[in-house]
């Protein structure tokens, strides 16, 4: 069995250790779970891996991301074991380059890492993609979410006031992690629009802004309904930032139904999308941003890339017209990544 | 009952000619004194591994002796230096 | 040494030690590196002597291993 490198402390008991790990800079503020030798081997041996197994590497300040210090983070987080596979493939995801790992989560805008879970493992590890899906929905979606949290502060130090500048933030630094409803939806699961086969469990990570709630329960026409959508996008466009990349679209059932009834897909949904969320320059004059239009008054923003960067997730309770937005970190300069959770990971069920 | 628990960090190992990072606090740490092994040396180290742990919290002093004063440490002291928190080393009589 | 492994260290020395060490240091690369100095000798300074000695290390060990 191999050796853990990571040091030890000796404490009393288990309000020592939050003293221990709260004056270290070692959280989020919140309480933790005191990572034993015991509670990590649990982590390591449910994904299958030693613990000097390097997951990827920090480009910037060529950092290592090792299996022992993600298991360590999931185990504070609440993590079980049967989480941490999910807490794996979100990291794997956001060291790719595209994903800009670095540059995300050290920026002044203050960007929360979103991580939206597919496929069977949803159902093993209890997260449910009802009631509550963007909020403290589940034991799984809260503890995967606050672990990757704690693993960008212990293993890359982003810390408030150091490598992170964020100058607000918001909620989702805590945890940001949601679970697609797969089964009360006839629409394609997000993790096979974006090439994972079916049957195969994935992540797909985002560097997001908070969520912008909508509403629009008077209507049964579903271009009626996404305009709605659309342009709540416009509004993020003219008052955040108008430069285009992916989006989320949250549709919970109420609205999903009515879409579904009238035989839209998801992909159908991104190219209304694509075509409706768009503003010119000039439209900055209408709030405050005038300074900044010059001569380009007459371009124009689009807030999606384009069709196929609308990512719509069917999350959410049953009841309500609301939907949500989740708009990048900033336009196309980071990437939506999507990656399997490796089959050894996932317990099939016996045939 | 004591728990035994892990760093959740990248412990920075610095470059040659560098320091190591300081700590916040010797609370619950592991402090190694390397001596020469005389009498002297001995019982002043013992002293203040007592002190160190009454009064500031180190929860466990390991006691190692060099076997020759005045070369550098034993591989396998310097190999169980990588487990404290940190070091006292006593030079000279 | 210990300081390249990542373990906070200090050296203590008496008195009559102080300059061959700065000599150490300097060769070691790290010329300004401070120690905890104790007076001399230790080897006949008496149980009560050596607890002195211990208690008045204490503030150099905090100075040296702990974050300012």
């Amino acid at each position: 069995m191999q050796q853990l490198s990571s040091r030890s402390y000796e404490v009393d008991d288990l309000m020592s250790a939050q003293e221990l790990y709260h004056s270290n800079g070692w959280t989020d503020g919140l309480p933790v779970v005191p990572p034993t030798e015991s509670a990590v081997r649990a982590c390591l041996e449910r994904a299958g891996l030693p613990p000097d197994h390097v997951i990827g590497v920090e480009s910037v300040r060529e950092q290592p991301i090792t299996a022992e210090k993600l298991a360590i983070n999931a185990v504070m987080a609440g993590c079980l074991p049967m989480h941490f596979p999910v807490v794996l493939a979100a990291w794997s995801a956001m060291v790719k380059e595209e994903f800009l790992l670095h540059g995300t989560t050290s920026s002044t805008g203050g960007c929360a890492v979103l991580v939206i879970i597919n496929g069977p493992i949803r159902k093993e590890i209890g997260a449910s993609g009802g009631f509550n899906a963007l909020g403290n929905s589940d034991r799984a979606t809260a503890c995967i979410g606050r672990a990757i949290r704690l693993g960008l502060i212990n293993i890359l130090d982003v810390r408030p006031g150091g490598i992170d500048r964020s100058t607000l933030g918001h909620p989702g630094k805590f945890s940001y992690c949601i679970a697609e409803d797969e089964e009360d939806t006839t629409w394609t699961p997000l993790g096979q629009m974006r090439g994972i086969p079916p049957g195969v469990s994935s992540v797909t990570v985002m560097a997001s802004m908070g969520p912008r709630q909508l509403m629009n329960e008077w209507t049964h026409e579903p271009e009626e309904i996404l305009e709605t959508f659309a342009a709540e996008m416009r509004a993020s466009q003219r008052h955040y930032s108008i430069y285009g990349g992916n989006q989320i679209v949250v549709i919970p059932k109420q609205l999903r139904d009515i879409l579904q009834k009238a035989g839209w897909s998801k992909a159908d949904i991104g190219r209304f999308l694509h075509e409706r969320a768009r503003i010119k320059r000039k439209e900055w004059a209408d709030v405050g941003k005038g300074a900044v239009v010059r001569d380009r008054g007459e371009s124009i923003y689009t807030a999606l890339d384009s069709p196929e960067s609308c990512l719509v997730v069917a999350a959410g309770g049953p009841a309500g017209g609301f939907g949500a937005v989740i708009a990048p970190w900033m336009g196309h300069k980071t990437k939506a990544v999507t990656v399997p959770i490796g089959a050894k990971y996932v317990k099939r069920e016996e045939a | 009952m004591t728990i035994r628990v892990l760093d959740p960090t990248n412990e920075a190992k610095p470059a040659a000619g560098e320091e190591a990072p300081r700590l916040i606090s010797l609370r619950g740490t592991t402090v190694g004194f390397i001596s020469n092994g005389k009498e002297g040396a001995k019982e002043y180290f013992n002293h203040l591994g007592r002190m160190l742990e009454t009064e500031y919290g180190v929860a466990k002093v390991v006691h190692r002796i060099k076997s020759n004063y005045s070369a550098p440490a034993d591989k396998h002291i310097v190999d169980e230096i990588r487990s404290w928190h940190a070091v006292v080393t006593g030079i000279g009589d | 040494m210990a300081e390249r492994l990542g373990v906070p260290a200090i050296g203590v020395m008496t008195t009559r030690f102080v300059t061959a060490a700065k000599l150490m240091a300097k060769v070691l690369g790290m010329p300004d590196y401070p120690f905890a100095v104790i007076e001399h000798p230790i080897s006949n300074a008496g149980d009560a002597g050596l607890e002195a000695r211990a208690r008045a290390t204490l503030k150099d060990i905090e100075e040296r291993l702990l974050k300012r």
